[in-house]
């Protein structure tokens, strides 16, 4: 199963390889679009090998685990290179009219790939230090997108971004060489038993708070994401479409991970602190975003907010919770990706992502509004759109565990976000444009590879949401594995001892 | 020495992150080298100090002879530093823009993607 | 808005709507008898089996009267807007939006599964708020959908967490089954929360104090929409979750009193409201206010005539009051004002208008033979009747009623006849597309009233056993029941109600002095808003002040306050004896390194910082000599050697440090300090027990049988981890990319 397991990596890697050979050709878009097309071909086959077959690992290089690397693929880790192929294809068409010349020249392309491939690599590495490197290899990638283009904005934002996201990086760095002193290993399946042996188990505890705060700035929490709205709204909107998808998800995942697979020894703890964490962020998250006057800005806070679900679900720890969690991550990629493409586009009609100096898009782009009410009012959970399943979930998974603080948080917070949706909606869509009568969208350049993706997207969004039931059977399936990652074990090391 | 290597990834962590609180763009790089370096020394520490035999294995001989030096997390170092520098000198290149563009290396005063607001 | 009434409106955009509806109610007819036969329909699909949500809707006599009143009183609103929006360039938008929501309000009523009712409920409410702002480059428009999408948004979500309870608490969301269940949910300790929530949504979302607010600004939508979402449909839709829930929820003193006063106080607020206003339309939507407050008061009652009396006259407010606003919509449309001062003697040019609002406003007044006085023969029956306190309650019947004499009145007979008024246009009698609603809703209100048995057997008495859960329950719909209490108050309903339409104008007056010296809930609505918003301004600028310095000493708090509170909280401080076992060769070294980070951190010059860096690093690299790392130790050198000639190259294009700038900055140096000590003590701990070197044994064993590698190191980096040191190129290839983006990529604009 091994070489399934690498596809998806290399995929990427060859794609920017190749992409970065020919930069500034016209061609270079087409061969990160057919690298995207491969790729999701690819991680659609390893998703059906994993429904099928259950965990999957391959050793990489021969060499057996926990000595060699492990990459792993169990129903959590497989969804989510699936939906970063989706993401990475659908941005990619994207790109056809929205990346200039300019900074294909500069590497656009092999950038992002790069990207995709340290997403894919973290989400499928079943070792420690590996994943630090994928996380490294995504980082800089994600450095090189966001300032490019050389903007004051870009170059502002992106300062503030390096500097926490290093932060970040030499936490977590730290973590791992405390956990390895303490356990002598770095496959995860490994420490999941060996940190059991651990006798200062408060001192591990401590230590699992170092990943807590180093996942915590990537997944952007409460009080930990200054870094996003910082910069989310600077570069280009491919570029700030795929960041809002993927980045702070693969946080989430690694939070998800660690806590559920090898810092579960002290729930009690860890887990209260993930529900405060998770609620400060769910309300932070979504007052920021209400506080904002720009379509993208407004986004970015929402990114925040959405974040604090699914640690809720992860902070519940039962197998409703999970589900809800895995859910969420699935719904929120798929939609938070498509609002930022939609904001490009309005952008492009417009003039503009300054809510009070664009407008009248209801009017002349009726289709662009069909395509922005989707997904605004998935991200808020109506019915019957997948953000609703999700909201559900975690809402009855907090009452069932008689949270009814989280729930009510989880419910208004909802009521906040379709606020600051239909904030959107009344400014860029219904109020005639302040200056130019008929912002149209027939006038924008390239606008059917810009429509594509989007139009992909909501119906996606629409299909998980009028027909969930294998969508939520597959979360709850991904979620006992969570649970119980015997399974996952046993794939890595062989049968138990 | 294990103790005082401890001590002295605490100074270096103690060190760069007032270095780094300084809002001066500068500060923030040197902090940034010697939170690296403490960071690879935490990794190095945590796998055990030997010292005098490093994890060679002589001409002749299946593995090593003796106790030797713990590969593994020299093998990590070297991979932490090689990336850290990588990092590194992206950062100070921003750093470098970051003046031209901004005209200032004074992080307190870079508003452009925040601007104050006027209400 | 307004279009020519001589276009051509026969398009598709228009008719379709009207036949789907036609159809979908000649179906719902076919149900009739079955439902009349006591008999109840219901069908099943599977939908998300996974989280208990099946597609499952049921017809009984309460969903039948709803979607009967929803598809037949839909039919006659889409075919007056095939006229009424007939050349709006949006008219295709209006139909599609329309339709859409008759299809969610008919899937709310006929919901057995409390998730799928959700689900209808909160399309009800996108539709409703989309249909409210089609005028949208109107400000109030656009305000008056987002108020209405926000109360009653509160209202969907209170109803989510209610549906969850339930769930919980009798173990299934068909409601079918939980009226099995009489005591499941009274006799739940989580009764208390879940009727507060049920209540909360039923309140929102029909208007009840203190949420009514929303409700005469959703006029804002065009008169069709007014007519049939907020009077005739969607506003019952909390009516309906009353009617639905009372089996289950009802028969407790918590919602006797709770509906019985919400009620009473929004009817009687409402039909004084309706006395104040001077636009037509706004009058009718207090008065639906009023309508809906009563049904409310009713539905606290599980007594025969109360549920009789709620149902006969949610059917006759539908269609006295659908026709009302239907023919204020006609005049608006003719005449171009709603003004009640400038509209008069319109019979001349609008007879039929006349006719229709005549006999509308005749059963709204409650005259016989209409429906509408059998309607309020029996809410003074069912007032009379009541658990709580009778006297009251058919006082607040009383003054309402009166009120809405006067206010039908001033409505429907003011504007047609005496001598002509001056409207901005001269009258013009509207298209018969326009006339059908009104004249077919007005004569049912007639016909159903002379022959009452038509809907008492079909409709009104399954609708009261559905609502009471036990058939035998209805009370007859009688034009004449003899002389007795209800018909004496029916007799003092008139006289007040003449007395109070005499009087309307300076009550009017006195009522408008009054309201524009009070605070409204609509006036501090805005207030409301702003105060939130002041709130997240003020959270966000606390939070995210664009100052890197706070965000980074806020990340480094929350590091150390979770490393070292975890530390403490957990009693996990278990520090070894501390033993000097330094050699003094290693003693200098460390000396050296500790000045060299002292002088980076206190320095004012660039230079000597940069060579404090350089001491440090250096430093390091001779530990790693010192314990057996030479390839460390040699890229460590190299690498440092890089970063000082970087450093160098660059600093020489950049600004010297600033004065001052590293000075005594007390709490970040106690945040340093303490994270400093931390991470000392969490390696102190760490490094007390030797290291587990399973996985190094193993590549000490296989670099070279296995690796043919002599430098375990290399082989690791090479062969073992591959795939680290693959990504590590990865990052130093990327870097270079990003690093020649930067010094290349600069703005199109800044280049020339």
């Amino acid at each position: 199963m091994s070489w399934l397991l690498s596809l998806p990596l290399i995929i990427p890697f060859a794609t920017a390889i190749a992409a970065f050979l020919v930069r500034g050709h016209a061609s270079g878009r087409w061969i990160s679009l057919t690298g995207s097309a491969i790729a999701l071909a690819a991680a659609i086959a390893l998703l059906m090998v994993v429904l099928d077959d259950g965990v999957i690992a391959g050793q990489m290089g021969g060499w057996p685990a926990p000595f060699g690397i492990t990459l792993v693929a169990d129903l959590l880790s497989a969804v989510m290179v699936l939906i970063t192929a989706i993401t990475a294809f659908a941005v990619a068409i994207y790109a056809f009219g929205d990346i200039d010349r300019r900074r294909e020249e500069l590497g656009y392309h092999a950038l992002f790939q790069t990207l995709i491939a340290g997403v894919t690599g973290a989400f499928l590495t079943g070792d420690l230090f590996n994943l630090y490197v994928w996380f490294e290899v995504m980082l800089i990638a994600s450095f090189g997108m966001l300032i490019l283009g050389g903007e004051k904005e870009q170059i502002d934002g992106g300062v503030k971004y390096v500097a926490l996201n290093l932060v970040s990086t030499l936490l977590f760095l730290s973590g791992i060489g405390l956990l390895y002193g303490m356990t002598g290993t770095l496959n995860l399946a490994d420490l999941a038993q060996k940190v059991e042996t651990i006798p200062n188990q408060g001192l591990l505890t401590a230590v699992a708070m170092m990943f807590m705060v180093g996942f915590g700035i990537k997944a952007a929490v409460f009080p930990l994401f200054f870094w996003l709205p910082a910069s989310y709204h600077t570069p280009s909107f491919a570029v700030s479409a795929v960041f809002a998808g993927l980045l702070t998800k693969v946080g989430v995942y690694a939070m998800i991970r660690m806590f559920t697979m090898i810092f579960d020894h002290d729930i009690g703890f860890t887990h209260t602190i993930l529900l405060w964490i998770a609620g400060f962020t769910m309300v932070t998250g979504v007052l920021g975003a209400a506080s904002q006057g720009d379509f993208r800005k407004i986004l970015s806070f929402h990114i925040i907010s959405q974040i604090g679900y699914m640690i809720l679900g992860l902070a519940l720890m039962t197998p409703l919770a999970l589900l809800g969690a895995v859910f969420y991550l699935v719904h929120h990629i798929i939609v938070k990706a498509n609002l930022f493409l939609i904001a490009g586009i309005a952008s492009r009609a417009t003039g503009s992502t300054d809510l009070y100096r664009i407008g009248g898009l209801y009017a002349s782009s009726p289709l662009l509004a069909v395509l922005f009410l989707i997904p605004a009012f998935s991200l808020a959970g109506f019915p019957p759109l997948s953000g609703f399943w999700a909201k559900y979930v975690l809402v009855k998974a907090s009452l069932d565990a008689e949270f009814w603080f989280m729930a009510f948080i989880a419910l208004a917070v909802g009521l906040m976000t379709i606020f600051s949706m239909t904030k959107i909606w009344a400014e860029a869509f219904w109020k005639p444009h302040p200056t130019n009568p008929d912002p149209a969208l027939d006038q924008v350049p390239h606008r059917g590879a810009l429509l594509l993706p989007v139009a992909g997207l909501a119906v996606l969004t629409m299909v998980i949401g009028l027909y969930p039931e294998p969508f939520v059977v597959f979360a709850e399936r991904a979620a006992a594995q969570l649970l119980d990652p015997t399974a996952y074990i046993t794939a890595v090391l062989g049968a138990a001892p | 020495m294990e103790q005082l290597l401890s001590v002295l990834i605490g100074a270096l962590v103690a060190g760069s992150v007032f270095l780094m609180l300084a809002g001066h763009l500068l500060r923030f790089l040197f902090g940034l080298i010697l939170l690296s370096n403490a960071a690879n020394l935490t990794i190095f520490l945590a796998g055990g100090l030997t010292p005098g035999a490093p994890p060679l294995i002589s001409e002749g001989a299946e593995g090593p002879t003796g106790t030797v030096a713990n590969a593994l997390p020299q093998a990590l170092v070297l991979t932490a530093i090689v990336i850290g520098f990588g990092l590194f000198a992206f950062a100070l290149i921003l750093a470098f823009r970051a003046y031209q563009t901004l005209g200032t290396l004074d992080t307190d005063a870079m508003r452009v993607a925040e601007p104050e607001e006027a209400q | 808005m307004t279009s020519s009434f001589s276009r051509s409106w026969l398009s598709l955009a228009g008719l379709l709507p009207v036949a789907i509806a036609t159809t979908l109610f000649i179906l719902f007819l076919q149900a009739v008898p079955v439902i009349a036969a006591g008999r109840t329909l219901r069908q099943v699909w599977q939908w998300v089996p996974g989280l208990g949500v099946d597609l499952s809707f049921v017809i009984d006599g309460l969903s039948l009267t709803f979607a009967l009143l929803i598809s037949g009183i839909g039919a006659l609103v889409m075919l007056y807007s095939a006229r009424y929006l007939a050349g709006h360039v949006h008219q295709a938008r209006f139909s599609l939006l329309l339709t859409s929501f008759m299809l969610a309000m008919l899937g709310l009523v006929l919901s057995d599964n409390l998730l799928t009712l959700f689900v209808f409920w909160e399309l009800t409410t996108i539709t409703s708020y989309l249909l409210i702002g089609f005028d949208h480059s109107a400000k109030k428009a656009r305000r008056s959908a987002l108020q209405a999408l926000l109360v009653t948004g509160v209202g969907g979500l209170a109803l989510l967490a209610a549906i969850i309870l339930i769930g919980t608490t009798a173990g299934t969301f068909e409601l079918s089954e939980l009226r099995a269940m009489p005591a499941i949910l009274t006799g739940s300790t989580l009764y208390l929360p879940i009727l507060v929530l049920v209540l909360l949504a039923a309140f929102t979302k029909s208007a009840q104090m203190p949420f009514h607010f929303w409700l005469p600004n959703a006029m804002a939508a065009p008169t069709p929409v007014s007519a049939y979402l907020h009077s005739a449909t969607m506003v019952k839709a909390g009516i309906y979750l009353l009617a639905r829930m009372h089996p289950s929820l009802s028969g407790t003193d918590v919602w006797l009193w709770t509906l019985t006063i919400a009620g009473a106080v929004t009817t009687v607020f409402a039909s004084i409201m309706a006395v104040r206003q001077t636009d037509l339309k706004l009058a009718l939507a207090y008065t639906t206010l009023m309508a809906l407050g009563a049904l409310t008061l009713l539905l606290g009652n599980s007594t025969g005539y109360a549920i009789t009396a709620a149902v006969t006259f949610l059917i006759v407010h539908s269609l006295y009051k659908a026709a009302l606003f239907l023919v204020i919509g006609i005049v608006d449309h003719g005449t171009g004002t709603r003004e009640v001062d400038r509209l008069s003697g319109l019979v001349r040019a609008m007879p039929v208008t006349a006719a229709a609002a005549a006999v509308a406003a005749l059963s709204m007044a409650g005259f016989p033979p209409f429906l509408g006085f059998i309607g309020k023969e029996l809410k003074y029956a069912g007032a009379l009747a009541v658990a709580s306190e009778p006297v009251l309650v058919a006082g607040a019947v009383l003054l309402s009623s009166a009120l809405m004499f006067a206010v039908a009145g001033i409505v429907a007979l003011r504007p047609f006849w005496g001598k002509a008024g001056d409207p901005p246009k001269p009258p013009k009698e509207g298209p018969w597309a326009m006339l059908l609603g009104p004249v077919v809703l007005a004569g049912l209100g007639a016909f159903f009233g002379i022959m009452p048995s038509v809907i008492a057997t079909t409709l009104v008495n399954p609708t009261v056993t559905a609502i009471l859960a036990e058939p035998g329950e209805a009370k007859p719909l009688l034009l004449w029941a003899g002389i007795n209490l209800p018909l004496l108050l029916s007799i003092a309903t008139f006289v007040l109600g003449a007395f109070l339409y005499a009087l309307h104008r300076p009550l009017r007056r006195g009522l408008i002095w009054i309201t524009q010296r009070t605070p409204s809930l609509d006036g501090g609505w805005d207030g409301f808003l702003a105060g939130v918003m002041a709130v997240c301004r003020w959270q966000t600028q606390l939070l995210q002040t664009g100052i890197l310095r706070r965000y980074l000493f806020l990340t480094f708090a929350t590091a150390f306050v979770a490393m070292a509170g975890t530390l403490v909280a957990k009693d996990a401080i278990d520090l070894p004896n501390l033993v000097p076992d330094v050699l003094p060769k290693h003693g200098m070294l460390f000396v050296l390194i500790f000045l060299g980070l002292a002088l980076t951190v206190i320095t004012q010059s660039r230079i000597a910082a940069i060579a404090g860096l350089g001491v440090v690093g250096i430093g390091i690299a001779m530990l790693f000599i010192l314990f057996s790392a030479p390839d460390v130790a040699i890229t460590q050198l190299l690498v440092e050697t890089l970063i000082v000639v970087l450093f160098a190259a660059a600093a020489l294009r950049l600004p010297h440090l600033p004065r001052g700038g590293s000075g005594w900055r007390f709490w970040d140096a106690m945040l340093a300090l303490g994270l400093g000590v931390t991470t000392t003590a969490i390696l102190l701990m760490v490094t007390a027990s030797p290291v587990d070197r399973e996985l190094t044994g193993f590549f000490e064993g296989a670099s070279w049988p296995e690796a043919f590698g002599r430098n375990i190191v290399n082989v690791i980096l090479v062969d073992f981890r591959a795939l680290d040191t693959f990504g590590e190129i990865a990052v130093v290839l990327v870097a270079a990319i990003g690093a020649y983006a930067l010094l290349k990529g600069t703005p199109e604009r800044q280049k020339k």
